[in-house]
């Protein structure tokens, strides 16, 4: 993520602003001002002993970093600024986005749940298919603008007692198909009576959703993945192991950052944004839980997150 | 359940979701009105009193936090549950939604209409 913090030419390229914008031109701007500051001050206390000059130096040294000060104050303003319509334009576009995107999908459901008589097998085939696929958009922009709402913290979960166990449930089940393809097992470890927990149910069906659909998606032929549900102190930890491709060492502080993708991953997957764990880890922590994992490279995975128990 | 049928009253200004939601709510046993503005939406609703609303937000003439704030200041629509559905979901526009009285919030493109029938429902205590 970082350029060479001295590499003025390459940072200045990376963040696509001129020579004289980049964090770095200014940080050796700022530097050489003190610097020289410094000297004149000096020189002028060796030299000088009236007052007055040093009242004129003063003034003078107070205006000089009064203007750099403003002129850098400045340009990061104007960063900011740039970022903020960056957010809004994805997020006025990814709006646009999803109500014809509502219509395909509602339409789809539409067909399939109340007019599919006289469909053949390889029509209905293919609208499945195309189900598919607009599921895919659909949560493709949904990432897209919660990642937006994330930046400006105005995500926002419901919070209710979610039985964790049927959430569970559920996106297994929609992620049984992809499983199939792969030849790979889902199996399920919950104990009994397991507490109901306090989460968004819909947001951590997401969660668990990318990190099922993550241990997928990097294992190799064939293999297995194991949830686990386990009570523990005053809440729930979910598990989800893979023994699939694992993360290198190298990489492993980044995992959860935006659009992180690990050096191996593109060997198994090519397609995959690289927000999906980032909008886990800001779901659990926003709903008072954490997250984390453990892994080997070549060995496999293991995703934990914990919630607290809910009230109700 | 063999008692008279629950009616609901559909906000929606986009044609294709409208007769979606008609349809398919239709086929679960509903009573449905529609209206594809806020003002009709309010018209609507206080001639008809139906059990519960489904309100789009971005609509024309008057949105939909206009068309709750009034529905819920009439003494006739007052009682009314109102679901607001839409594509707009940050935590601002939400909170606003359940300051004015709204029941539940739902976001559009999260929701399948199956979905949308099971809150119905559970709002109308029907489950």
């Amino acid at each position: 993520m970082f350029v060479n913090d001295l590499d003025v030419k390459k940072q200045a390229e990376y963040l696509g602003v001129s020579l004289w914008r980049t964090p770095s031109m200014l940080f050796i701007l700022m530097g050489t001002i003190i610097i020289i500051v410094m000297l004149l001050v000096y020189y002028l206390f060796k030299n000088y002993n009236s007052p007055e000059a040093l009242i004129m130096s003063e003034v003078v040294i107070v205006i000089v970093l009064m203007s750099i000060g403003n002129f850098i104050i400045r340009n990061v303003e104007e960063m900011a600024k740039i970022n903020k319509m960056k957010s809004e334009f994805i997020s006025i576009a990814s709006h646009q986005l999803k109500t014809p995107l509502s219509e395909i999908n509602w339409e789809i459901e539409l067909l399939l749940s109340r007019n599919m008589e006289g469909l053949n097998q390889k029509q209905l085939e293919i609208v499945n298919n195309v189900s598919d696929s607009s599921n895919k958009m659909t949560r493709l922009v949904s990432d897209l603008l919660d990642v937006t709402r994330i930046d400006q913290g105005r995500f926002f979960l419901e919070m209710e007692g979610v039985n964790i166990a049927e959430a569970i449930k559920e996106v297994v089940e929609n992620n049984q198909f992809l499983a199939k393809n792969k030849n790979i097992e889902i199996k399920l470890n919950f104990p009994e009576n397991l507490p109901a927990v306090l989460a968004d149910k819909k947001k951590i069906m997401i969660v668990i959703d990318n990190l099922l659909s993550n241990a997928i998606k990097y294992m190799k032929e064939s293999g297995s993945v194991e949830i686990k549900t386990q009570k523990e102190g005053d809440g729930v930890v979910v598990s989800v192991k893979d023994n699939g491709m694992g993360i290198p060492k190298y990489q492993q502080d980044k995992v959860f950052q935006k659009f992180f993708r690990s050096d191996n991953s593109g060997r198994y997957q090519t397609t995959g944004t690289g927000l999906g764990l980032y909008i886990a880890k800001n779901i659990i922590e926003q709903s008072g839980g954490k997250i984390w994992f453990e892994s080997e490279e070549n060995e496999g995975s293991t995703f934990y997150f914990s919630l607290a128990k809910s009230a109700v | 359940m063999s008692e008279d049928k629950k009616r609901l009253l559909i906000v929606e200004d986009d044609v294709i979701l409208q007769k979606a939601l008609q349809d398919f709510l239709t086929s679960e046993g509903f009573e449905t009105f529609v209206a594809s503005d806020g003002e009709a939406g309010i018209n609507t609703a206080k001639e008809k009193i139906p059990d519960l609303v489904l309100l789009d937000i971005i609509l024309p003439k008057k949105d939909g936090y206009e068309v709750l704030a009034e529905l819920k200041q009439d003494e006739k629509t007052k009682q009314i549950p109102i679901i607001l559905l839409t594509n707009l979901g940050s935590l601002n526009d939400v909170e606003k939604a359940i300051e004015l009285g709204a029941t539940t919030y739902l976001v559009k493109s999260d929701y399948k209409l199956a979905e949308v029938a099971k809150k119905i429902k559970e709002t109308l205590k029907m489950i």
